[in-house]
């Protein structure tokens, strides 16, 4: 029979090409970056690509044996239902092992239902809303969660001996769970509310705001506000109404060391809570601050964007450094990481195993003036190794 | 009394911002019958060109200013016969369409040369800090800006409504075929108030500029209160103008203040108000329309 010779070297010929493809698929590692790369948003994306790019340029671009490919898609941080879609054709189309970046919460809500059918590991930077992580067993957030430093404001403005609080957000979800975190945690300890606002989110003129908040004459402000033009404007409203001056104002991350350069000197003494100090002296974050002066222009600094774009690398590449030479197992990768700790540039840093955020340093800042005249923010006081509260 | 004061001070300069925007508006969509959609895009130039003199090229605020107006108005003048001199016969919807299009192609230019974050304007030292009024303060720099807007807008009206030239001006508006037949060098006249236009709409730019931060954004973002200004106002009248951006500045001011979750919506319900009470604009027209 010559058909038999025919089909064995057919078979052969069909099973090295099935060994061939499945080894050529191992060598790739591809992770898909979904971000604001234009749009409202688009300073964020630019982060999460500065923060990509140093990872790789320092840390190489291989991990565990294969090479990792990072791939973007924009979304323009305007519509959950296209993140989703993206997060679809990244998994479907362009066969990624891991997802991570997001702006927005709506976008990572939106995604869950993908990344729970289809067993991908999504690293969360940005969303801070805390009900996200009860949506997934696959979401790992390197941010934070909004309610943390809210209550973190609180709690110093009491110790700080402020009686009356005002709380002014924007109006929507990330601003609601600020608010009531505050509220919850400034009256829990003591203090009395004198009133709070709500800010629409494409207001341009914050005059009649900082007017209202002066007339109910408040001691400490927390304040919430997406970072850019609305932030800016705020600040300037409450300066031109001498509120800078007269109360505590808290914030979170309206006046980054990057955008400083955008404000007047009437955001002198402007306090805020996040989990990145610019300014911070470690070997990590000197390595990472060198590569932003060389590669990302005279203004960039390490922001909550960068910094947390570049810990996801890391954790992609720590996964993959566990699982060398396997077929990728997602759940084992979310196993290994729980209680992991690593050095971030923003400090030491552990994942939390219960919740899948991470335990890190929140710092309280200020905004001062430095030897050379330029702005920047200074860490005043150090909450150390802050756990993140178990979501409602 | 105080919030009374607050809103009425308040709202009056930001008004009489706008009101400088829109002017440029209703006196080119008066005299040329194009609907502008663009017009955002010339006011964000101007706003844009005053920052970067005045920052990269250490260009002094009194100086930047005229030099940014008249460059923005020069601009006008060679849009309109590139591109605005084709739009005059076509349709309304062909207007829009193309206006539409040069605004989006602005705030990806603007996006482009200036970045995406948002650029702010500081006001000259001598304009910085708080005027004592007696029952309250104020930002210097608003009174200025008001007092600019209304000095400008009272020479408008004064050429419009004293002057020959105003009266040409006028008699084109009111019935376009006669002036010309009259022997008014319609094409020149066009371009001339186009760049008026413009350069209206510069200057109100650049006074905005402090208030409401440049950003490349800030065409589209702004173009429904201009319009809501426009539309309100009629064709081509300054009285009618200031008494609607002034009321639009109050409303949204108070709105804000009073109402802070709702208060942009506010001046949607004053629009309906105001458009199904006063269809041709407020202050009734001086003639019929032919």
């Amino acid at each position: 029979m010559n058909t038999l010779p025919t089909l064995l070297r057919r078979l052969a010929g069909v099973a090295l090409l099935a060994v061939a493809s499945a080894s050529h698929a191992q060598e790739v590692v591809k992770v898909g970056f979904v971000g604001p790369y234009t749009g409202p948003f688009a300073v964020a994306g630019q982060a999460y690509r500065q923060g990509v790019d140093a990872f790789l340029a320092l840390q190489g671009d291989k991990a565990g044996g294969r090479k990792v490919e990072v791939i973007y898609r924009d979304s323009a941080g305007a519509d959950p239902t296209l993140a989703k879609r993206l997060a679809e054709e990244l998994i479907v189309k362009d066969k990624v092992t891991m997802l991570a970046g997001f702006y927005l919460s709506p976008e990572v809500a939106a995604t869950a239902p993908v990344v729970n059918s289809a067993k991908v590991p999504l690293f969360i930077v940005n969303a801070a809303t805390p009900g996200l992580m009860k949506m997934s067993p696959y979401f790992v957030r390197v941010g934070q969660s909004i309610n943390q430093p809210a209550e973190l404001a609180a709690s110093h403005a009491r110790q700080a001996g402020k009686a009356r609080g005002y709380v002014a957000v924007a109006d929507y979800g990330p601003g609601h769970i600020v608010e009531d975190s505050f509220i919850g945690r400034f009256t829990a300890e003591g203090g009395q509310m004198v009133g709070n606002v709500r800010i629409p989110l494409n207001t341009a003129d914050f005059a009649p705001f900082a007017e209202r908040i002066s007339n109910a004459n408040p001691d400490v402000l927390q304040i919430f506000l997406p970072p850019g033009a609305a932030a800016v404007g705020f600040s300037k409203a409450l300066a031109a109404r001498g509120l800078t001056q007269k109360l505590l104002i808290i914030g979170q991350g309206e006046a980054e060391d990057g955008d400083l350069p955008q404000f007047d000197d009437s955001i002198l003494g402007f306090k805020s809570i996040l989990y990145v100090d610019a300014n911070t002296k470690t070997p990590e974050s000197a390595a990472f601050v060198g590569w932003l002066a060389k590669n990302a222009g005279p203004n960039a600094r390490p922001n909550s964007f960068n910094v947390g774009a570049y810990d996801t690398m890391q954790l992609i590449f720590k996964v993959l450094g566990d699982q060398a030479g396997k077929p990728f197992d997602s759940q084992a990768a979310i196993q290994s990481l729980a209680g992991y700790s690593f050095r971030s540039p923003r400090g030491p840093v552990t994942i939390d195993p219960s919740t899948r955020e991470l335990v890190q340093n929140f710092y309280l800042r200020e905004v001062v003036k430095a030897d050379d005249g330029s702005k920047r923010n200074k860490v005043i006081r150090v909450w150390e190794q802050v756990k993140p509260t178990a979501a409602k | 009394m105080s919030a009374a004061a607050f809103i009425i001070l308040y709202g009056l300069s930001y008004g009489l911002v706008l009101c400088l925007i829109a002017l440029g508006l209703v006196i080119t969509m008066g005299l040329m019958r194009v609907i502008n959609l663009a017009h955002g895009a010339f006011a964000a130039l101007g706003g844009y060109l005053a920052i970067t003199l005045i920052q990269r090229a250490a260009i002094p605020y009194a100086v930047a200013v005229p030099v940014a107006v008249l460059s923005v108005a020069a601009f006008g003048v060679l849009a309109e016969r590139l591109v605005y001199r084709r739009l005059y016969a076509r349709s309304q919807l062909d207007q829009v369409l193309v206006t539409i299009g040069l605004n989006l192609v602005a705030v990806a230019l603007l996006s482009m040369l200036f970045g995406p974050n948002l650029i702010p304007l500081e006001p000259p030292p001598a304009l910085r800090g708080n005027l004592d009024l007696g029952f309250r303060e104020i930002e210097v720099y608003r009174a200025f800006a008001a007092g600019v807007c209304l000095a400008v807008i009272a020479a408008l009206w004064w050429v419009f409504e004293r002057t020959s030239t105003g009266a040409r001006l006028r008699a084109a508006v009111d019935n376009q075929g006669m002036a010309q037949a009259m022997g008014l060098n319609v094409p020149v006249l066009f371009s001339a108030t186009f760049a008026l236009g413009c350069g209206l709409a510069a200057l109100g730019g650049i006074l905005a500029a402090p208030m409401l931060p440049m950003e490349p954004m800030w065409p589209l973002k702004y173009l429904v209160l201009v319009l809501v200004v426009v539309a309100l106002a009629g064709h081509a009248r300054v009285a009618a103008s200031v008494a609607v951006a002034v009321l639009v500045g109050i409303v949204e001011t108070g709105g804000r203040y009073l109402f802070p979750q709702y208060g942009g919506f506010v001046i949607y319900l004053l629009l309906i108000v105001l458009m199904v009470m006063w269809p041709n604009g407020l202050l009734a027209p001086r003639v019929e329309r032919a």
